[in-house]
């Protein structure tokens, strides 16, 4: 499948998130001739282990993840970052989680937004949403190309459209910048033929950097 | 001289009689292709003829005979339009096809699991744009009014026209004179490249199997063995490389491009029509003509060492402004440089052939890569 460049905005020092930033950059995209597609939304959860004694809470993984994509409408990915695991389930294990009280949502959030085809590439630009509430936590942005599905072959080519796109959005003088950060898939046991597996542990892998985020939104 | 009249299509036909039906049009359509091209031979023959010598006395019968041809001409592009419209009703030529991609084509697979679109060289076939490539023809075959006397003059008049040919690939490409042959060693000069012949009605079968699954998940397609037909498909190509029935010449590179190459008849080297992803797909075509015009029998080899070029097209820079992306002014799209020029395009690189597994050598740095605006902007 074709490969993907999840990045996350980082405000500037003292600066937030807000629904203008996201609205301009919808605009950017357009501006760059990009066609509106419609709509996408994913979720992430945050899960704890539901253990009986708090002693052995400290074996369970803290930053164990559930993340569910909109191209993927019949699976669910779990990754635990700390230990480069990453697994594809079906969506019922939601549901089988549930039932066993082994494992309890924490925190979900959703990313949504509008999708738009920019010839060969798509952009997917997102809100930060805590699950059932209205405020804006923090933007996301998927950076997809067509034509290739190696992640290696696609780097340089990859690297060069995020230039163009930090370049036009340079003009609207935004408080903040994209961020792209690179995981180590081969630690995660993944190959150079990209999947949602890929996928995942790229939005796993910006968790960290998106919390602060939605941090200082909080505390502004 | 043909007339086309068949019966009206009907919507309960079984699929075989719609392929068979559909393939003999194709086939006449063929017929006529090559009586316009025929035909466009000639006329320029004579007109090249009556150029050269205004007042030869033969002049006037060459005129009439012109205008008698341009008639023929007429004829043969009016029953290829019928036979357009024909297939277009009996839905081989289909709405949902054309409003994908720019062009309209024939069961054909329109989104490269690695490639944005395939557009399809059939149209220009079907359109009669053959005519205007006769011109390249012309130069270089002996074709002459049998009836006009001074024919020692129309040759020399065409030998002047006719670019020259390169004296030293005949002798390179002496081993290579099967399809099989230029294929396997195409295999061995490029690393990674995996080539597939079809028979015409196999690749019927493959390309509506590819228009399909590529309405599916693209996981599958990524993966050539996740593919229920291609095995099957694979082991009949097997043998039509040792039988060189091939009509039909498929190039993958795996994570970068597959490209289609149509042969003329089957078993032949003639490349007859070319499908290349590409946002313009006028450059293959002219591509495919170029190498035709320049040396018939080298056009096949030419032009797949041309197309294999193309496997740095997310690596390689525009030889012009530097950038592996540029937005395209006409339209509208940001593209990496599609453009490969190939006038001067040599495929005798004897050297790298040797070196193979080292593909970093200089054949690769030799070929540029343009931006379609950096390619018609270049002085």
């Amino acid at each position: 499948m074709p490969i993907k460049w999840i990045l996350h905005w980082q405000p500037n020092a003292g600066a937030t998130v807000n629904t203008q930033i996201h609205t301009e950059l919808s605009q950017c995209a357009e501006s760059l001739n990009g066609v509106k597609e419609g709509r996408w939304k994913a979720t992430l959860s945050f899960y704890r282990a539901m253990v009986r004694e708090q002693a052995n809470a400290n074996e369970f993984p803290r930053d164990f993840l559930g993340i569910s994509l909109v191209e993927q409408p019949t699976k669910y990915y779990l990754v635990i970052r700390g230990q480069r695991l990453v697994v594809e389930a079906e969506s019922s294990i939601q549901m089988i989680m549930e039932k066993l009280q082994s494992y309890k949502m924490r925190v979900a959030l959703n990313f949504e937004g509008n999708q738009y085809q920019l010839g060969d590439f798509r952009l997917r630009v997102g809100k930060v949403v805590l699950a059932h509430s209205e405020g804006l936590r923090g933007i996301v942005m998927e950076m997809e190309y067509l034509p290739i599905s190696s992640w290696e072959k696609s780097h340089q080519i990859m690297g060069e459209f995020f230039d163009l796109w930090q370049e036009a959005l340079s003009k609207s003088s935004l408080p903040g910048h994209f961020v792209h950060i690179e995981p180590n898939f081969s630690e995660f046991g993944l190959s150079d033929q990209y999947t949602s597996q890929h996928t995942a542990v790229q939005y796993a892998t910006i968790m960290a950097q998106m919390i602060s985020t939605a941090q200082s939104v909080q505390r502004n | 001289m043909q007339q086309a009249a068949t019966p009206p299509p009907e919507a309960g036909d079984a699929p075989p009689k719609q392929v068979a039906q559909a393939l003999e049009r194709l086939g006449e359509a063929g017929r006529l292709i090559a009586d316009v091209r025929l035909g466009a031979d000639r006329l320029l023959e004579a007109l090249f003829f009556v150029a050269s010598e205004p007042h030869h006395q033969q002049s006037s019968r060459c005129l009439n005979l012109i205008c008698k041809e341009e008639t023929l001409m007429r004829q043969h592009l009016e029953n290829l339009r019928t036979i357009g419209r024909q297939l277009e009703e009996s839905g081989v030529l289909n709405d949902s096809l054309r409003s994908r991609s720019n062009s309209w084509g024939l069961h054909m697979p329109l989104v490269c699991p690695d490639g944005a679109v395939v557009a399809y060289a059939w149209k220009r076939q079907l359109a009669g744009q053959a005519g205007a490539s006769a011109v390249d023809r012309t130069r270089s075959k002996r074709r002459f009014f049998p009836h006009l006397a001074d024919d020692s003059t129309v040759e020399s008049a065409a030998k002047k026209l006719c670019s020259s040919v390169p004296s030293n690939s005949q002798e390179e490409l002496g081993d290579q004179r099967s399809v099989s042959d230029i294929l396997s060693h195409l295999e061995k000069e490029i690393p990674n490249l995996k080539t597939f012949t079809y028979q015409r009605l196999d690749w019927f079968k493959r390309a509506s199997a590819l228009s399909s699954a590529a309405n599916e998940s693209s996981i599958e397609l990524s993966k050539d063995h996740g593919f229920p037909s291609t095995t099957k498909l694979r082991q009949e190509s097997a043998s039509n490389h040792a039988t060189d029935k091939a009509a039909v010449i498929e190039l993958l590179l795996p994570s970068l491009f597959r490209a289609v190459i149509s042969l003329h008849t089957a078993g032949s080297i003639d490349p007859d029509a070319v499908a290349l992803f590409s946002p313009d797909e006028e450059h293959a075509s002219m591509a495919l003509q170029h190498f035709i015009c320049v040396n018939p029998e080298s056009a096949l080899h030419s032009l797949l060492h041309w197309i294999c070029s193309y496997r740095t097209l997310f690596t390689k820079v525009c030889s012009k402004c530097g950038k592996l992306l540029l937005m395209d002014k006409q339209s509208g799209l940001i593209l990496p440089p599609v453009r490969r020029p190939f006038r001067n395009f040599s495929a005798s690189n004897k050297t790298s052939a040797k070196n193979s597994s080292t593909e970093s050598c200089s054949d690769l740095d030799l070929v540029l890569a343009f931006h379609i605006s950096c390619f018609s902007d270049r002085a």
